[in-house]
């Protein structure tokens, strides 16, 4: 195996792998600072902040000879016997030099940028900076332009490393952004009249390694020290994308695209980035209720039926005995859900009629799938979990039904009770096809809104948003991932894993870890999913062929 | 200094020397119809790598080696760039070969492209150029009259076509990867490399860019032999391995406080003195020189005490300076500020970073913010220390530039303090009595625009 | 933007098309679009801009980017009928160079880059015309005008010029 020497340490590396010397120092610990390169695009290796010294270490004397001048790092390939020295006094000078030139016309108003905390112009300034100014002092300037609906330029702030006019040239292949006159007077901008409006510009503000591109959504709403990360999956379609929930007691504040270079590399669109707002929404259905059952006041026709509100307690064991008194049951396991809750869903709805019929819940699709230059793809079928469903439905023997089925099983009177899980962000159902389920003895709805369906449920039962789940997802390419709830529900939610996991009558808190197990325990199309699972997910198939 | 009959320059002073007519009854094109009948071009390419010829664009590259760098059996395209993007200031030897001699360059590129297999050329011409741009393009016009250029070129199977391309007035497409993105229709960021162009030049091809003089010096070995080149110049040192010499004639571009001023051919080696007084009369009113540019602004500056030095490849590097770059010599007389001068080198650097690089981009800028206050009468001693720390880090030499910009607007400011450094120091306590001394920072003049 | 009426005419166009065989892309037909706009026009107006980009399959902004790293395209609005560039670089400078354009400037009342009220006349300062043999020197549309002094170039900017290219 190929051996690189980073500030005198050696490491392996991979055969056919192919790193520069920011990649290879990485593998040894040892951070190269870097402001222009990113993995996810093309090298220009301009700023100038990843300079180090390289060598080549002779294979047969073991004689070291080092190049006679600063390299950059990112631009330069790793082979067998490369040395890396990355703290030399050339080196730090050397960056103490590009930090102190980036700062001569900054602003260095940290105190009002939203960038602070996690800007890596402050965070190298701080490491590898000098105390002293020497350039003139010139007057605070602060400019601002709007390049498009989401994203907000400090123009003064920004290090011209391009990060994001490569984005949208390589990535998004808009091309809305540009570099406008040469020299010191670069400034970055957009064409009048053709704003950042693309699907994914939102990216170009996690590229912005300093406080140039400022997020409108996340602006001035919170300091990113405040900030807890947790590692979750976009449920926006059936991409999966990985991405970070960053949130702070119990509150969102944004989604940041985490790597995943099975699913998302670098990226999200803004679609998933900004569709977390639904779960703050305050018409969201925040208790279990159930029609009343009143019998001095019986319900009158085309009047709205009273409800009661209901203790999660005795949802447990009141649904379940509604359900079995109502007969043969019919339930749709939303594509929302994660695989351990319909895998639990479908365990409870047999234990209650052991010939239950399962099918998935309505999946909603959108236009077309939109893919991007750069292999992005935005997935028309908006939610995470179809496949997933699907596999724990084959495991139950409900293999190859669809919402549809479900609707003209249960309007064909085939059924005396429905459960219907959803959880969709936003309305999915219209009356007509609501009115398929008017009939039934009992109809539970699970759901985070208000819907016409949930209008006719004898049980309204809320469902938790993507956050406040765990558990699995598999995406449209069979890839799993599993995550851990990012921020609790509201007071009075039971994510649906917590109401099922109890109508099991397991013991202690809901574990998705310990029903994904066994999960993959009796299936071999899920086999994969048994053990810990890496961050970035696993492939179902490719375990199979194995 | 023995007596040198020009070669290059011997159309100037021609009655209608830029016509085909002219440059045929000189000889031309004669030795290009030998050629295409009886040499392959690898054997063009030898004969080019034998004679030892180094591009005139200021590297000082063997251009013959720079061919061979090219992948073998390439299935093509395969291009050149003619980098007639001349900006270096003080330099204006490419004009007047276009000028005067078209067909000389003509005749070099289309040997060039036979010998490289390239089949297109773009001539890359600097904008403020239209008296070239006019008469390239007449000659142009009568070499496809005349089967020169187009589809089989004399009957042969060789074709090639020339076309024109014109800048938009920067420096930094003078820069060979700067001139490809700028043919590409993009701003002029110079590349990284590696690739070389050789590899992926010019829409992503093997890619060669050579200069207009150049080309000349490809004509004339062509009609003259290797040989004939080798007798004029500079043999290589025997004591530096890596010296390949310079040989051949070269154009100097003699300009500033000189009695007369002009593009000169002599032998490369030539010392900036003879120069100064042979050709150009001397320096002007009777003066003695303060400093000399010994080849474009870019490589730094002489002093009086230096101009002995001969204006080969190797010479100017031996007295600090940055090289030959251009041949292009300046001469700055006694009664010049030598702060003048490199404020001025300072606002040209500024005004034609390309800004790509944070250590050219914002030290040239610097610097000039710095000179322009200097010589405001705000300047400080601390201003020199921090000048010539940018000087000695600002570059494609000590590794902080992509492109060699940087080394010639640092060049300026090294040489200029380090050679002159008494007389800055007078100039700012004289300036600046009361503030010569501060080393906090004071508040900038103004905010400093490139232009 | 906007577009009400089409700037680049037809010839405009059919002049673009005509360079497109000399290249293998129609990216590269930028600049040369940009001086067949700026020839006619004296100036290449954002919408100007758009449509060249359109005529050659490429984003606005991507021309722009271009044609603004030159900084030689004027866009808001005309330039003189003759441009004069004065050259500043150091040849010309030591012969008096930076003199001659403040000189010119001040006798025509506009600063540098600026363009006399009767739009007949825009002085720019220049960087090296490579014309150092006649330092100090002016490129007027396409003439040189060699060994300049203040007075002489102050008479020859009072001609009208051709503008050839």
């Amino acid at each position: 195996m190929p051996v690189v020497i980073v500030d005198g340490q050696e490491i392996e590396i991979g055969a056919d792998e192919r790193l520069n010397c920011i990649e290879a120092a990485r593998r040894a610990g040892k951070e190269i600072p870097h402001y222009c390169w990113h993995p996810g695009l093309s090298v220009v290796a301009s700023c100038r902040m990843c300079l180090i010294e390289t060598g080549q270490r002779d294979a047969a004397t073991g004689k070291i000879s080092m190049v006679p001048k600063l390299v950059p790092g990112c631009q330069t390939p790793v082979k067998d016997g490369t040395v890396i020295v990355t703290e030399s006094p050339l080196v730090k000078e050397s960056r103490a030099r590009v930090e102190e030139a980036l700062l001569i016309d900054h602003p260095i108003d940290c105190p009002i940028c939203d960038k602070a905390g996690e800007c890596l112009l402050q965070d190298y300034h701080f490491e590898h900076g000098q105390a002293e100014r020497r350039a003139d002092l010139h007057p605070f300037t602060s400019r601002k332009r709007d390049v498009g609906p989401t994203v907000t330029l400090f123009v003064d702030r920004c290090i011209m490393c391009t990060r994001c006019v490569r984005f949208t040239r390589e990535i998004s292949g808009t091309a809305e952004l540009m570099v406008t006159s040469r020299g010191a007077k670069e400034e970055i901008d957009v064409f009048p009249g053709h704003p950042l409006d693309n699907k994914l510009s939102g990216n170009v503000v996690d590229l912005c390694p300093v406080g140039a591109l400022g997020d409108k959504d996340f602006l001035y709403q919170q300091r990113v020290w405040f900030l807890k990360r947790e590692a979750n999956v976009c449920g926006g379609c059936s991409a999966g994308c990985s991405i970070s929930t960053e949130h702070n007691q119990d509150a969102v504040y944004r989604l940041k695209p985490r790597e995943n270079p099975h699913v998302n590399k670098w990226w999200i669109c803004d679609d998933g980035r900004y569709g977390w707002h639904h779960l703050h929404d305050s018409s969201r259905i925040l208790e279990a209720s159930r029609k009343a059952v009143r019998p001095d006041r019986p319900d009158q026709g085309s009047l709205t039926p009273a409800v009661e509100t209901i203790e999660w307690s005795d949802v447990v064991t009141g649904l379940r005995a509604d359900l079995k008194a109502a007969g043969r049951l019919a339930v749709a396991v939303s594509p929302m859900l994660t695989i351990e809750e319909a895998w639990m869903l479908c365990a409870v709805a047999r234990s209650i009629d052991p010939q239950a019929w399962l099918a998935p819940g309505f999946v909603p699709v959108t236009g077309n799938d939109e893919s991007f230059p750069g292999g992005f793809t935005i997935r028309a079928e908006k939610c995470p979990n179809r496949r997933g469903i699907e596999e724990v439905l084959a495991l139950y023997g409900a293999a190859g039904r669809s919402w549809n089925d479900l609707v003209a099983y249960v309007a064909a009177g085939n059924a005396d009770a429905a459960w219907i899980t959803a959880g969709y962000p936003g309305q999915w159902i219209d009356t007509a096809t609501a009115e398929s389920f008017a009939g039934l003895g009992q109809l539970v709805v699970q759901d985070l809104f208000d819907s016409p369906l949930m209008r006719l449920a004898s049980w309204r039962l809320p469902a938790a948003g993507f956050a406040e789940r765990a558990g699995t997802w598999v995406n449209v390419a069979h890839h799993a991932q599993s995550f851990s709830q990012a921020i609790r529900p509201p007071a009075g939610v039971w994510p649906e894993g917590r109401l099922f996991w109890n109508m099991l009558g397991r013991r202690g808190l809901y574990d998705p870890v310990s029903v994904r197990q066994q999960i993959a325990g009796s299936s071999a199309a899920l086999a994969a999913l048994a053990g810990e699972l890496p961050a970035t997910g696993v492939d179902l198939r490719i375990h199979q062929l194995a | 200094m023995q007596p040198f009959k020009p070669v290059l320059l011997e159309a100037v002073g021609v009655p209608d020397g830029n016509t085909l007519a002219s440059y045929q009854s000189r000889g031309g094109y004669a030795p290009l119809e030998k050629i295409l009948a009886e040499k392959q071009p690898a054997e063009v390419v030898e004969m080019v790598k034998a004679s030892g010829l180094r591009g005139r664009g200021g590297a000082g590259f063997s251009t013959g080696l720079k061919w061979t760098f090219l992948p073998k059996d390439h299935p093509g395209p395969i291009y050149l760039c003619i980098n007639a993007d001349e900006s270096e200031p003080g330099t204006f030897n490419n004009r007047i070969l276009m000028e005067d001699d078209p067909h000389q360059v003509i005749e070099g590129i289309i040997l060039s492209a036979y010998a490289t297999r390239a089949s297109t050329a773009y001539i890359y011409l600097r904008y403020e150029y239209p008296q070239s741009w006019h008469r390239l393009q007449a000659a142009i016009d009568e070499a496809y009259a005349a089967g020169y250029l187009g589809k089989n070129v004399r009957g042969t199977n060789f074709s090639l076509d020339i076309y024109l391309h014109r800048g938009a007035a920067a420096y930094i497409c003078g820069e060979e990867t700067g001139l490809i993105e700028s043919l590409e229709g993009k701003r002029a960021w110079p590349r990284i490399k590696p690739p070389f162009p050789a590899i992926e030049g010019l829409f992503h091809k093997p890619t060669v860019v050579n200069n207009i003089e150049t080309m000349a010096c490809v004509a004339q070995i062509a009609r003259r032999g290797i040989e004939w080149f080798k007798s004029i110049g500079v043999p290589a040192d025997p004591n530096n391995p890596r010296d390949p010499g310079s040989y051949g004639p070269k154009l100097y571009c003699l300009s500033g406080h000189v009695e007369k001023p002009g593009c000169y051919e002599a032998p490369l080696g030539i010392t900036a003195r003879e120069l100064i007084n042979h050709f150009g009369g001397g320096v002007w009113k009777g003066r003695k020189a303060k400093a000399v540019i010994p080849g474009g602004i870019s490589m730094g500056l002489m002093t009086e005490s230096e101009l002995d030095t001969p204006l080969d490849f190797a010479g100017p590097g031996k007295v600090g300076c940055l090289g030959l770059g251009t041949a292009a010599v300046v001469v700055i007389d006694d009664q010049t500020s030598i702060v003048d001068f490199l404020h001025n080198s300072c606002r040209f650097f500024a005004h034609e970073s390309c800004g790509q690089c944070t250590p050219c981009r914002e030290g040239t800028s610097w610097s000039l913010r710095m000179l322009e206050r200097i010589k405001a009468g705000k300047g400080r001693i601390k201003d020199l220390d921090i000048l010539l720390e940018i000087g000695n880090t600002m570059g494609m030499m000590p590794g902080s530039t992509i492109c060699g910009l940087a080394d010639g607007a640092a060049w300026p400011i090294k040489n200029a303090i380090k050679k002159f450094r008494g007389e800055f120091e007078d100039y700012i306590k004289r300036t600046n009595p009361s503030g010569w001394m501060v080393t906090d920072p004071v508040p900038a003049l103004q905010i400093v625009g490139a232009h | 933007m906007i577009a009400q009426k089409k700037i680049l005419t037809d010839e405009m166009v059919a002049k673009i098309e005509a360079l497109a065989p000399r290249y293998p892309n129609r990216r590269a037909l930028t600049l040369p679009a940009l001086h067949i706009v700026n020839a006619e026009l004296r100036h290449v107006p954002l919408q100007a801009v758009a449509e060249i980009a359109a005529v050659l399959g490429l984003a606005p902004a991507e021309v722009q980017d271009t044609m603004t790293f030159y900084e030689f395209f004027y866009q808001d609005k005309p330039h003189g009928t003759v441009r004069a560039f004065v050259c500043r670089s150091v040849s010309c400078a030591l012969r008096g160079g930076d003199h001659l354009l403040e000189h010119l400037c001040e006798k025509n009342g506009i600063p540098p880059y600026g363009t006399t009220a009767d739009g007949s006349l825009t002085i720019e300062p220049a960087e090296c015309l490579g014309a150092c043999d006649f330092a100090p020197c002016i490129l007027a549309n396409d003439d040189l005008l060699k060994n300049m002094t203040p007075e002489a170039a102050e008479a020859e900017l009072q001609k009208p010029r051709a503008r050839a290219t």
